[in-house]
């Protein structure tokens, strides 16, 4: 895991003073960018556990065909919009550096670590842009008038 | 105690559980946002109280043809025409059971690992322990009994 990770102290040997100092500088902002990785990962898993329990709470809610048309109608007020918008870049987020984590020690992709990390990336951000598009353009609608959106592939 | 019994075991799990998740929340969010038909969130904001989000066409024809010319498409029948379809609800109560398990395997196990890092005390681990999956399996006894129970 990131936080047992320790910087290793520069080769002695055959490097002179400015590439080490160069290599220790790179490792370090390694270190960190995976340190905000995992913390992250870490902070969008115990969000989605939190709206996974409130989640099944309010679902009791479909043994009563009023309360869930109540519920449902509440899920398309402004707020609960961009929450939505909020919870699918948090799942966006964990599934794709979770995936990322199964592939480097399930499957032994390391060798491939930088490439993953950009492709991932690429991926999470399309997912957030098609996926969220529901939201931005209920949103958009609300906030400028009907018609204002383009509905593109909704 | 309790979770380091199996840790190995457990580790491995919840590598699968999330592999898995990345699946279910692909049809869970396909299937709650973007199919015209069956989707119980639209794409429209509303404010007022007591007005109900208005469904597409393809809604408003599933749940005629499903529950009579008179049926109206509000949340409910529109989720209903999954739930309550004399075929399908098999399969769909048992994904929403098994993505329930699965989510909340996933998420309490994690949750755990979360606590363990920053509890030292090992008696605090422990009713942390207890306390968190005592909630999970109540969550579980809940969303299988709504899930079920359902349009039933
Ligand atoms: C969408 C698919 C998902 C994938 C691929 C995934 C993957 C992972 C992986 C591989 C880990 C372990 C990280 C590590 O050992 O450092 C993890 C941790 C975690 N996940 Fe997920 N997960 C997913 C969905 C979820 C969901 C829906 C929830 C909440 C209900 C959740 C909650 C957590 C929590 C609380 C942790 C512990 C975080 C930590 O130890 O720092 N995950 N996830
Ligand atoms: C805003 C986004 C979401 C909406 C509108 C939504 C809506 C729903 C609805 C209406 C159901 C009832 C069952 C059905 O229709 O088949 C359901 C079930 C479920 N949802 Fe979601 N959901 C959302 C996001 C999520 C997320 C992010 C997770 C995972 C952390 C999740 C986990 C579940 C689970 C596990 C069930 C089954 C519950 C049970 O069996 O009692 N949902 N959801």
């Amino acid at each position: 895991m990131a936080v047992d990770t320790r910087e290793r102290p520069p080769k002695a040997s055959s490097k002179d003073a400015a590439t080490a100092e160069q290599e220790s500088r790179f490792q370090r902002y390694r270190i960190r960018t995976g340190m905000f990785a995992w913390m992250m990962h870490r902070l969008t898993g115990v969000g989605l556990v939190v709206y996974l329990i409130i989640h099944i709470w309010g679902l009791t809610a479909l043994t009563d065909p009023e309360t869930f048309n109540a519920l449902i109608a509440k899920y398309h007020s402004p707020i609960f919009k961009v929450g939505e918008f909020a919870l699918l870049v948090a799942v966006a987020y964990h599934a794709m550096n979770g995936l990322r984590i199964v592939l480097i020690d399930l499957l032994g992709w390391s060798p491939k670590q930088k490439r993953l990390f950009a492709t991932l990336g690429a991926v999470t951000l399309l997912i957030i842009l098609v996926g969220g598009w529901p939201s931005i353009y209920a949103l958009g609608e609300w906030l400028f008038g009907p018609g204002s959106m383009p509905s593109l592939f909704l | 105690m309790a979770s380091s019994q199996s840790n190995a075991l457990n580790w491995f799990l919840h590598r699968i559980t999330g592999t898995f998740l990345v699946f279910m929340l692909i049809t869970h969010f396909w299937v709650q946002h973007y199919d015209h038909q069956v989707a119980s969130v639209t794409h429209e904001v509303v404010t007022e109280k007591n007005e109900m989000p208005e469904y597409p066409e393809e809604a408003k024809e599933g749940v005629k043809a499903r529950f009579g010319p008179d049926a109206e498409a509000t949340p409910y029948q529109v989720v209903m025409q999954r739930l309550a379809d004399p075929v399908y609800a098999f399969l769909w109560k048992g994904f929403n059971v098994l993505f329930l398990i699965v989510a909340l395997h996933h998420g309490f196990y994690g949750l755990n690992n979360v606590m363990t890092d920053y509890i030292r005390n090992p008696m605090g681990r422990l009713i942390a322990s207890v306390l968190s999956w005592t909630v999970a399996l109540g969550l579980f006894i809940i969303g299988t009994y709504s899930v079920i129970t359902a349009g039933w």
